[in-house]
């Protein structure tokens, strides 16, 4: 049991709006969480605000810290310095470098990861380590038979899997996925979940999941925060918050999913 | 319509037996070949082609920016003048001393090597904090800025308030002759020029294709197609927009040096948005998502002109159907020219499907593949190499 | 008189000179911003639209109607017609496009290099100058200094379509629609805009406007297939100090440049014809929105 991700009364405002109310939250190692809401409850802006694309009004963020077990402050840091710092992230509506081959996209991030982006001189591919990693990833993911195919001619599906190879690829401390079966059919809906098992046994990375889908949701969490209107409305197993009146409350009470 | 189809397969079956066996070696060997020839062709088409080398050059040290990291400059006329102001400076100033320490027989060499330089370095001097300005902003915005930067530099070079670079009148370069062990020759002949401008631009192209295919490249492709991404990986995204502008800008200063012994002169007009412009025309015609687009688009440039300019009634309107071109590809066929030439490769031998990515899906693994290929490591770049090999002929 | 000793140095007519000048910078920034502001497109051949409604204005003077005035509304009119066609062909199929800014501005400037060949093709490479209409064709004397009474002429009308402009754009219905479309695009659309159509339409205005200022300064400059690629340059200083999509951003910015440019070359002389391109950079670094005012104002 060790927190990896805290905030404290994080807090969020565009202009009159509060986006994000005070949320005070710490994420344990040992456990999938997903937070839910409703739509506009504030999901995506906690999100970019973990992430460093979006700035607090107020409050903090801390990440786990590689070297002591501690906490880092990452409040201020820009999105490629939280990234750095062990968070990762996949996108509502998938984001991959479209031009580029599967294995390329890897490749992009292993080079990151490995801080050799700044290398002018030696072949991008003549890495026989990277390319093992490449290799490896691709595998564990299922991309293997479309590594070399343009990620623009890719199903939506296959997409997904790319962006949670991407994400896996820099071996963050925490891996924040945003709505995975968004736009998904029920077969690819199984398969993300299984996959998304699969690769939280496999792997130290700490998993974040918001979610639509309730089954998606009961299926694979072990801890469910409910957001609603910038803050927490219920935090506990998935029994506790899917039985709670509050919950259903505002799923009902505002546009219902 | 059967005819036709076995036409077309006796076309195809032809184009893939002589395209059989078409290595990298070959290739080489052939445009080497090319090259020499061409010394002893004409000497207005010896002082064509130099040209066009220069304008590859200009072009493609754009398109690291424009083509690999998204950015479209308005203002690298900036770095081209940088460099020709450089070695005219440097020519017109420290001659007389090159002369008085090593000799009058050798020194307008090393002047001309040291100016180049100089110009290089200033480049670099200059590109640093524009280069770390400019990519603070995006899109529109970072074209302005260039623009600005660009006319910013125009302005300054007219009003010459240093008093270096002559006004309006630019510097005259005179290059010289060299004078070694009896032979004596002159660096600004165009035959000579052609030599050492060949020399110049292969050994910069083949660096910035290196750069291109290294690590760094891959990333700044990556960049181009999403920049949140990228960062979301761990990736300083303006960091490295801000490398890649300077290794452009120390591409365009080198085409720059050539420019100024081309022309004879360097003149304020270099850092005018009006020939920027001509890098960002050859580039989107040849292919802006390609390696060697802008090469192919500057030849297409400059050889189209001539063309034109062979029949006096249109001479005077050749801007017109560059205009209009521009027009057309931008609106109909963003591959430009490369990736029209691409197309018709796959039409003739007979790949179907998926056109023009067939080659880079075809070779993804080609490093262990049919020895033949040079050891074609990257898969995109080995598709763009091929087309290289296109305007050797 | 005992006025500082720096006013006789000034003088009336260079700042009536001045003002003018700005006032048909203010005619083609206005337009450009306006269209960048609704559109997001920068429109790299703005300069030629306002090149093209000198000429067209020329012609009709000195070929068809001896009426200035009926030849400079034509002109205006004949570029609205130019820019609506390039929008709705060449402009609009790119909207959709990932990289749609960079592209639309490259297809603008090839506009540039067609609309230079095509004026150079038909009216050549020569100059052309025309007088100011009858009525105005005098000189003003005051403070000692002299100026041509139409340039007050140009100052009045700059100002009278700032206000019409700003009426528009306040107080119609179609100027509603345009503030909404330009704050959100698809808000509008899903609201019953036509915004295709109000697109075409804002290229339209923005277009007649530089046809205006072109036709307007007929009188004050020699037109010639250079003039394009001169005023698009100073049209994008202005409409970058100003804010990119600020009318009364781009009337601000378009008089403190052609103030600049007339009392400029006086008080600092080198490094004078760079000034406004080190406040382009200044102000897109530190307050890339502009100097006065956001979008729509």
């Amino acid at each position: 049991m060790t927190t990896v991700l805290k905030t404290e009364d994080l807090r969020k405002q565009f202009g009159e709006l509060t986006a994000v109310d005070g949320v005070s939250i710490e994420i344990d190692d040992s456990e999938i969480t997903s937070i839910i809401g409703p739509n506009g409850a504030g999901k995506t802006t906690f999100y970019n605000l973990l992430t460093g694309v979006l700035q607090p009004t107020s409050g903090s963020i801390w990440l786990r810290d590689d070297g002591e077990g501690g906490l880092a402050d990452i409040t201020d840091a820009e999105p490629h310095e939280v990234a750095q710092a062990g968070l990762s992230r996949s996108y509502q509506i998938t984001n991959v470098f479209e031009g580029l081959t599967v294995r390329e996209n890897v490749r992009v991030a292993r080079i990151s990861h490995e801080k050799t982006r700044l290398d002018f001189r030696s072949r991008a591919s003549g890495d026989a380590a990277l390319e093992a990693d490449i290799e490896e990833l691709l595998e564990l993911t299922g991309l293997t038979d479309i590594a070399d195919t343009s990620c623009d001619t890719l199903s939506h599906g296959e997409k997904r899997t790319v962006e949670i190879a991407l994400a896996l690829a820099i071996e963050p401390d925490v891996f924040l996925m945003d709505e995975p079966t968004a736009g998904m059919n029920p077969t690819e809906v199984t398969e993300i979940v299984s996959l998304i098992r699969e690769l939280d046994a496999d792997l130290d990375a700490t998993f974040v999941v918001t979610e639509h889908n309730m089954d998606v949701v009961t299926d694979i969490s072990d801890r469910i925060v409910v957001l609603a209107e910038g803050a927490i409305l219920a935090d506990g197993t998935p029994e506790d918050v899917l039985n709670d009146e509050r919950v259903t409350e505002a799923y009902l009470g505002s546009d219902s999913v | 319509m059967s005819a036709t189809t076995t036409a077309g397969g006796r076309v195809r079956e032809f184009v893939s037996a002589a395209a059989d066996g078409w290595t990298r070696e070959r290739f080489g060997v052939l445009g080497a070949l090319g090259l020499i020839l061409l010394a002893f062709g004409p000497s207005f088409q010896v002082y064509l082609f130099t040209d066009f080398l220069v304008v590859a050059l200009f072009a493609l040290g754009f398109n690291l920016l424009y083509g690999y990291t998204g950015l479209l400059s308005f203002g690298h006329g900036l770095f081209y003048a940088g460099g020709a102001y450089g070695v005219a400076i440097v020519l017109r100033d420290l001659g007389p001393v090159f002369a008085d320490i090593v000799g009058s027989g050798i020194s307008p060499l090393l002047t001309f090597v040291v100016g180049g330089v100089v110009g290089l370095a200033l480049v670099v001097g200059v590109a640093v904090p524009v280069g770390w300005l400019s990519v603070r902003l995006e899109e529109i915005y970072f074209a302005l800025i260039t623009l600005a930067f660009g006319m910013l530099g125009y302005s300054l070079i007219i009003q010459d308030p240093a008093g270096l670079t002559n006004g309006t009148d630019g510097i005259i370069v005179l290059l010289g002759s060299v004078d070694i062990g009896g032979s004596s020759f002159r660096i600004g002949a165009r035959r000579t020029y052609y030599a050492l401008s060949v020399v110049v631009v292969l050994a910069a192209t083949y660096g910035a294709w290196r750069v291109v295919n290294s690590p760094f490249g891959t990333v700044c492709k990556a960049i181009r197609e999403s920049p949140d991404r990228a960062s979301a990986l761990g990736i300083d995204v303006r960091h490295h927009r801000w490398m890649t502008f300077i290794l452009s800008a120390a591409i365009v200063g080198i085409a720059g040096v050539l420019r100024a012994g081309l022309a004879g002169v360097a003149s304020p007009g270099l850092t005018h948005w009006s020939t920027s412009a001509i890098a960002v025309i050859a580039t989107v015609i040849g292919g802006a998502t390609y390696f060697s687009g802008p090469i192919v688009g500057a030849f297409v440039f400059l050889y189209i002109r001539w063309a034109i300019s062979r029949f006096p009634t249109l001479e005077a309107y050749w801007e017109l159907f560059f205009g209009a071109l521009l027009i057309a590809v931008v609106l109909y066929f963003k591959q430009g020219t490369v990736g029209g030439l691409l197309l018709l490769r796959d039409r003739l031998l007979g790949d179907d499907g998926d056109g023009g990515e067939t080659d880079a899906g075809g070779d993804g693994e080609a490093p262990d593949g049919d020895g033949d290929s040079g050891g074609a490591g990257a898969t995109v770049p080995d598709d763009e190499t091929r087309t290289d090999r296109g305007d050797d002929s | 008189m005992s006025l500082p000793s720096l006013v006789p140095l000034i003088g009336v007519a260079d700042v009536v000179i001045g003002l003018s000048l700005g006032s048909r910078l203010f005619l083609i920034a206005v337009g450009l911003s306006l269209i960048f502001g609704v559109l997001g497109v920068l429109n790299f051949a703005h300069g030629g639209f306002y090149m093209l409604g000198a000429y067209v204005t020329l012609a009709v003077v000195t070929g068809l109607i001896d009426n200035f005035w009926i030849a400079a509304v034509a002109g205006a009119l004949a570029v609205g017609v130019v820019g609506a066609t390039i929008e709705f062909a060449a402009i609009r199929p790119l909207y959709d496009r990932v990289d749609a800014d960079l592209d639309q501005l490259i297809v603008t400037f090839g506009f540039v290099l067609v609309i230079h060949e095509a004026v150079r093709f038909i009216w050549g490479s020569g100059s052309y100058s025309i007088d100011p209409p009858d009525v105005f064709n005098f000189s003003v004397s005051l403070g000692g200094s002299t100026f041509s009474a139409y340039r007050l002429v140009v100052i009045g009308l700059a100002i009278a379509v700032l206000a019409g402009l700003w009426l528009f754009i306040t107080r119609t219905y179609f100027g509603s629609l345009v503030r909404g479309t330009s704050s959100d695009r698809e808000m509008a659309s899903m609201l019953g805009v036509d915004v295709p159509r109000l697109y075409t339409g804002v290229f339209f205005l923005g277009s007649v406007l530089a046809g205006l200022g072109g036709a307007l300064s007929a009188p004050l400059q020699s037109t010639s297939p250079a003039l394009g690629d001169q005023v698009i340059i100073d049209a994008f200083i202005v409409v970058v100090i100003g804010g990119l999509g600020s009318m009364s951003g781009a009337f601000v910015g378009a008089m403190l440049i052609g103030m600049m440019q007339s009392l400029g070359p006086q008080f600092i002389s080198a490094g004078s014809i760079a000034i406004p391109f080190l406040a382009m950079v200044i102000v897109l670094l530190f307050r890339p929105e502009g100097l006065f005012g956001g979008i729509g104002e």
